[in-house]
């Protein structure tokens, strides 16, 4: 996990990013997204580049979708519902599978659109949110105590955007091991634990 | 609505949140999603996942240049998917395959596959995957053909039982190919599933909308 550095990001931060949320939905305010812009653009072109390194453009395009749709729907957002980093997240990820599709040697019937878009307008729900908090942390937390192995399949899966076969075939590992490893890192994280 | 006691394992719900699943399987996990709470609160925290990651990530400096350009562009901006007609779909089809369904199950261009099934099918994946629909008679039997890749069903209407238990709406299930698995729609109403059968890779989308002009005038 070279690629990693220790940020946090403290609550009292992303409290200042929601808010930025806010003015943008009542007030289209453009510094706000200017503010949005300088926390959230180098996370998403790091995401890009991880999966593409080198390739500066296709990372600038990819924060110009994603910071498009935070403009755009900034109004639909509700930050009792959904933590900001994770609503971030998600929208790299929805539009990268949208520059992938549509950038694919192999052409794909199908549109990504309505298979992930619920997530960027529903939250998880009171009741979790109540313990989002919480759960941020000990992700964070366990992250830098998983086995490299582990970690290191995370970053394949989630960053570099490797299907388990891709990851099977770099790392040069039975299918069945990455997918155990997959396993257990979500185990040692506790993000399958349904409370 | 939690009906679903069958769903996608842990690494396959994580594949999705990273989005890193081939598009196919992915539209059976969205099925089943819109049927399971429990796999939904999953995913929540596998998408914390996701966005601590990409926070721990070194941040790559964006331009002046790039901000400046986006900030200019902002006042032109309109959101075209807000401005959508309402869907004129049936509610009980899952949103995720509303791209191909314009009103009901019934309305499709159901194809005789034996006494038993009917099938239509849906599209290609860019992996040469098939994704149909598969409509069971009650009490018919549910076993179409041999293939060589994994199967991946939602059961979209109705429930089927096999050696291993009953399966209900909403319920995910993944059949390896030397399963020998023989399922039975249950005898009070046909059984609807969605179904993805993995391909060789070589046969592309371009193939399937050749062999399916159907489906190329259905969505189009
Ligand atoms: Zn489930």
């Amino acid at each position: 996990m070279q690629a990693m550095t220790k940020r946090k990001a403290p609550s009292d931060k992303l409290a200042a990013l929601s808010a930025c949320m806010t003015r943008i939905a009542n007030d289209r305010d453009k510094s706000a997204f200017a503010e949005l812009f300088d926390h959230y653009a180098p996370q998403i072109r790091a995401y890009s580049l991880a999966r593409d390194p080198g390739a500066d453009l296709v990372a600038d395009d990819l924060v110009q979708e994603v910071m498009t749709r935070v403009w755009l729907k900034a109004s639909k957002y509700n930050s009792n519902l959904a933590n900001l980093n994770t609503w971030i997240f998600t929208l790299a990820r929805n539009c990268r599978i949208d520059y992938l599709r549509r950038n694919s040697r192999y052409v794909t019937e199908i549109d990504p659109t309505d298979i992930f878009n619920d997530m960027e307008d529903e939250g998880p729900g009171p009741f979790q949110m109540a313990q989002q908090g919480r759960a941020e942390e000990s992700i964070r937390a366990g992250l830098e105590e998983l086995p490299r192995e582990q970690a290191e399949i995370l970053t394949k899966v989630y960053l570099e955007g490797k299907s388990h076969q891709q990851t099977s075939e770099e790392l040069k590992l039975p299918l069945g091991t990455v997918k155990s490893r997959v396993r257990l890192a979500l185990k040692k994280l506790e993000v399958l634990v349904v409370r | 609505m939690d009906k679903a006691t069958n769903h996608p394992y842990d690494e396959l719900l994580a594949a999705y949140s990273a989005g890193s699943l081939p598009l196919s399987q992915a539209l059976c996990v969205s099925a089943h999603l819109e049927n399971c709470k429990s796999c939904g609160q999953k995913l929540q925290r596998l998408n914390r996942v996701g966005s601590q990651l990409m926070q721990q990530l070194k941040p790559a400096r964006a331009s002046e240049q790039l901000k400046n350009r986006l900030l200019d562009s902002l006042d032109a901006l309109t959101d075209e998917a807000a401005e959508h007609e309402p869907t004129k779909v049936d509610p009980s089809v899952p949103r995720c395959l509303h791209q191909f369904i314009d009103s009901n199950y019934n309305d499709l261009a159901w194809k005789r596959v034996s006494a038993d099934i009917h099938s239509v099918e849906l599209c290609r994946d860019s992996n040469g995957a098939k994704v149909e629909l598969l409509k069971i008679k009650p009490g018919g039997s549910a076993t179409t053909h041999t293939h060589l890749g994994d199967e991946y069903t939602v059961i979209l209407e109705g429930s089927f039982s096999d050696e291993g238990g009953l399966y209900r709406q909403g319920d995910f299930m993944v059949r390896t190919d030397n399963d020998q698995h023989t399922p039975v729609a249950t005898q009070d109403r046909e059984c609807i599933c969605l179904a993805v059968t993995e391909g060789p890779i070589q046969f592309t989308g371009l193939v399937s909308r050749l062999l399916n002009p159907f489906i190329r005038r259905g969505y189009a």
